[in-house]
């Protein structure tokens, strides 16, 4: 008979056993593991100051793997960046550091990193590729970039202006705050007001994910800890797909997708019916919008029912003062500003921004407005070359936009780029550039934190591939050969950097430079700005009924870790589970379980989703944190052509957007009318957390957050 | 514009560098080898293994393979016959968890001016790599898998710093525990097999940290 050895007794024998191994390993040592002469050790040449091999320094410098700009320490040794952590002396970021910020090291060693200039699929030197964008760049040149701000901004707007033809600068980025920053400039005449999470005691959002991926996230996350501790600020949440910080809500409502401006309409109304908050305040328009915006007529359009508006009405007049925030229609930002001056939010937990002195250093916010301007001024043959920087167009333009007809009729394209992507293999040259942590800088952080605090990036390590060049050097170099004024004494970026902070600093002693370096920013003068008056508000509410029968509408949702696709060729981030699903290396589409019941769909089935503008097809994560309406697939995969871990991975939702544009601010809607069909494969989606319960083995106890506030209540009455 | 347009020459302060290094070289390391001859010039080194007193040393030995190296140095005449002290080459050892190899400058700072490279082909060789401002590619002899943290400071620390009855001019002693006397190889050898069960022997017989995660972290 055979000996039955259950799983505990099996344990034993293992433990045992393993012991018994460790023992004879102390007595008599294996040595047929350790390495003799397999690997190599190099000497400095002559010693650095102040470098001691095997013990770390850390320098300051910035993060770009976003436009917030958070400052960094990274940790050096032997002359190799190793670790990075924010930068605890920035207003903005206080030492923290999000996972993009901390794979920045993945996109400096990424092997899929451009090493040689090429035209076409020939790899050429930097002069042969100089020259050849030399003899063919007359005419209207443009610049396509992603967020830029600082002396590279400076240095593009000199080389625009010092070509002959002239020439205009696109600057692109999908996940970008524009119908927000329209609302609050229409509103309160300051486009970037600073926003106070840590000064409220309730924080109302309308699809703004501030804690994921919305304008600064690392400064938000940690406002947002001074706002939950005592007294702990209440968060609601209002959104069609749930979003991180949806995630972190004590309220969380479903709308219907493009109807949260009806339910903060919605709530407006409730505030002025049920508590008598005056509307006369407000810019024309906003108050007759509201004061159509009856419970029925919000329950119509939005599916959001009158109790729970008078829930929120009450969270948002018994936790004064409140933050509303809204993003993605403007709409939606516009009825969420309403709120915040009927709520006397305005000079509260909204106040104003500083604009810098040298205005010329200010962020350039990213649009998907300016994509569409610059497609449709190639197609019009108004663009003769352009270079691309910073930005993926061919990947994150929306399906119904025709960027690639729009890319093939503008006849030079020079990727200045890190990777080869979708964008640059569409180009004519392709120039290499350097990691952000091989390259010199200046950047303005995006949320305004810090009020004329500006982060400096410096090199934390020589350069990887000795003929990458930083972006400011090739900035520096085109300007010069176009002629600009003023450029010709500088022999490289970082002279020019040091002369640009050292007037803006008024010293050009070495000690005050070092001082910078070490700080990782600059204090650079600034002027108070003033809220101004306002004129009119044009709320349009769109007519969101429940789709027709068939159709669902599709979200495209932004993640912090592969943000809109830039960091899907970093293996950590691809690995990182998803914050909402938990699924790590693929796509999969978000549907509400009564939704996919309907259809007759189960988790793991595949199904494709077809728009006016094209297909995708993934596979279904039935959740309950979305609209019944819609269907969620968050951005960042289905690279066709972007390296070694990012191919061939999952889907592209943004080829199936219909390019519909918002009204006011000419931003691609993030929603398409969709039909789902399943292919009647099934594969089980890989979570790092497969189930959604505990099975009642009480591994991590949680309780809610209405019990921890009655215990909280109890205990007071009690004590 | 070209990628090699540099404004800041990587080593602009080397000439002042290797000025005060040859001098400083050779005052320090006279005074080394008058120490030496004033002591006999003998090896310190007892039959049973190194005399580190207040420490019970391993006994383990390994016998390792000959390492080819790009230049034949001589551990045998540095440290032994003119009696350099370890550290002086070594000089992160007691800084830092790696020993470090010595910057070329500092090999440069006696060979400029004794055993130069017209009368010798290996500093010949060394001379040329000077030169042409490459580093030699030294192969690894005693490498510690990437699995453990071993720090040099930490360890030259207990057995000599902090040993009252240890004189720092008998580094090599404390050195040999792991490595062997150096004065035996010529350009470098395994002599101790510096496995897991050598660490632990070593940490029991001399009070040193037993939990796992003090060296696997
Ligand atoms: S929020 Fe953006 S800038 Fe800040 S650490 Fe994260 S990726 Fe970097």
């Amino acid at each position: 008979m055979p000996t039955k050895i259950d799983r505990r007794s099996f344990l034993k024998v293992l433990g045992l056993g393993g012991a018994g191994a460790a023992l004879a390993g102390c007595d008599r040592p294996s040595y047929a593991t350790l390495e003799e002469g397999e690997e190599q050790v190099f000497s400095y040449l002559a010693p650095e100051e102040y470098v001691v091999p095997g013990i770390g320094v850390w320098y300051a410098s910035t993060c770009l793997q976003c436009p917030a700009g958070c400052g960094v320490h990274g940790r050096v040794r032997e002359g190799r960046a190793l670790k990075l952590e924010g930068n605890p002396d920035t207003a903005l970021n206080k030492g923290k550091l999000c996972q993009m910020g901390q794979a920045a090291l993945q996109t400096h060693y990424n092997p899929d990193r451009i090493t040689k200039p090429r035209i076409g699929d020939q790899e050429v030197t930097w002069p042969e590729a100089l020259a050849h964008i030399q003899s063919k760049s007359g005419g209207a040149t443009a610049w396509l970039t992603g967020a830029i701000s600082g002396h590279q901004a400076v240095l593009l707007d000199t080389h625009l202006h010092a070509r002959d033809g002239g020439g205009k600068h696109y600057a692109v980025e999908t996940v970008n705050a524009q119908a927000w920053q329209a609302a609050c400039a229409d509103t309160i005449g300051d486009a970037r007001p600073e926003l106070h999470i840590d000064k409220a005691n309730s924080v109302l959002s309308f699809g703004a994910d501030f804690l994921g991926t919305w304008i600064s996230p690392v400064k938000f996350m940690a406002d947002y800890g001074a706002f939950r501790s005592a007294p702990r600020g209440v968060l609601t949440v209002i959104e069609p797909a749930m979003t991180l910080s949806g995630a972190n809500a004590d309220h969380w409502v479903a709308a219907r997708p493009g109807s949260e401006a009806a339910v903060a309409l919605g709530v407006a109304y409730t505030l002025a019916s049920e508590y008598g908050v005056s509307t006369s305040a407000l810019p024309s328009g906003a108050a007759d919008a509201i004061a159509n915006m009856t419970p029925d007529r919000v329950m119509e359009l939005s599916g959001v029912e009158a109790q729970t508006l008078s829930k929120i009405a009450a969270t948002l007049m018994s936790n004064s003062p409140s933050l509303v925030i809204g993003d993605g229609r403007y709409e939606t930002a516009a009825a969420a500003m309403a709120l915040n001056m009927m709520l006397g939010n305005i000079g509260a937990t909204i106040t104003p921004g500083v604009d810098l002195v040298p205005a010329d250093l200010a962020m350039r916010n990213g649009s998907t407005k300016a994509l569409a301007d610059f497609a449709a001024d190639a197609l019009a043959g108004r663009i003769d070359s352009v270079f691309i920087t910073g930005a993926n167009p061919a990947f994150t333009a929306s399906g119904g936009l025709k960027i690639k007809d729009a890319l093939a009729n503008i006849p030079l394209k020079i990727g200045v780029s890190m990777f080869e992507d979708e964008t640059t293999q569409l180009c004519d040259v392709v120039l290499p550039l350097a990691s952000p942590l091989e390259d010199w800088g200046t950047h303005v952080p995006s949320s305004g934190a810090g009020r004329g605090e500006i982060h400096v990036q410096q090199p934390l390590m020589e350069k990887l591939h000795p003929e990458t060049l930083g972006l400011g050097d090739i900035l520096l170099g085109l300007a010069q050969d176009a002629g600009a004024d003023g450029l010709a004494d500088f022999e490289d970026y970082y002279g020019y950097l040091r002369t640009a902070v050292s007037a803006l600093i008024g010293t050009d002693q070495e000690t005050a430079w070092q001082a910078v370096l070490q700080a990782g920013k600059v204090q650079a003068p600034s002027g108070e700005r003033a809220f101004t008056a306002n004129g009119a508000l044009n709320i349009q509410i769109a007519d969101t009924q429940a789709p027709s029968a068939g159709q669902l509408t599709l979200i495209t949702t932004a993640r912090q870790g592969l943000y809109d696709g830039r960091h899907a060729n970093l293996p950590w981030l691809q690995e990182a589970p998803d914050q909402i699903s938990k699924a790590v290396w693929d796509s999969w589409a978000e549907i509400h379980p009564k939704t996919a019941a309907g259809l007759g769909l189960k988790d793991g089935d595949y199904i494709t989703i077809t728009s006016s503008a094209g297909a995708i097809t993934t596979r279904v994560f039935l959740y309950k944190g979305v609209h019944p309406d819609a269907i969620a697939v968050p951005m960042g995969r289905g690279h066709t052509h972007y390296g070694r871990y990012a191919t061939g991975i999952g889907v592209n939702p943004l080829s199936v957007l219909d390019g519909t544009q918002d009204v006011r601010t000419g931003e691609f809607l993030a929603t398409a009318s969709v039909r789902v069909q399943a292919t009647g494969d099934n594969r089980h989606l890989v979570r790092l957390m497969d189930v959604d319960q505990q099975y009642g083995r009480k591994l991590a106890v949680t309780i809610s957050a209405d019990q921890h506030r009655r215990n909280q209540t109890n205990n007071q009455g009690s004590a | 514009m070209s990628p090699d347009r540099r404004k800041r020459s990587p080593f602009p302060w080397i000439r002042t560098i290797m000025a005060v290094g040859v001098v400083g070289a050779l005052i320090v390391l006279g005074g080394q080898m008058l120490e030496h001859e004033r002591r006999g010039g003998e090896s310190p080194m007892t039959e049973s293994g190194p005399r580190v007193p207040n420490a019970v040393f391993p006994t383990d030995t390994f016998a390792g393979k000959d390492i080819a190296q790009p230049i034949n140095y001589s551990h045998k005449l540095h440290a032994g016959d003119l009696g350099i002290n370890c550290l002086y080459c070594h000089t992160y050892a007691r800084r830092s968890k790696v020993a470090g190899i010595p910057p070329t400058s500092k090999c440069m700072g006696c060979h400029t001016a004794v055993a130069t490279a017209d009368d010798k082909p290996e500093i010949a060789k060394l001379s040329a790599m000077w030169e042409s401002g490459q580093s030699p590619a030294w192969n690894k002899v005693n490498d510690m898998p990437d699995f453990v943290h071993f720090s040099h400071e930490r360890h030259l620390q207990k057995f000599l710093f902090d040993n009252p009855d240890m004189n720092i001019q008998d580094s090599r002693e404390v050195c040999a525990m792991c490595h062997g006397d150096m004065v035996e190889v010529g350009v470098a050898k395994k002599m101790r097999p510096l496995t897991m069960g050598f660490c632990n022997t070593c940490h029991e017989n001399n009070d040193g940290p037993a939990d796992c995660t003090r060296c696997h972290k």
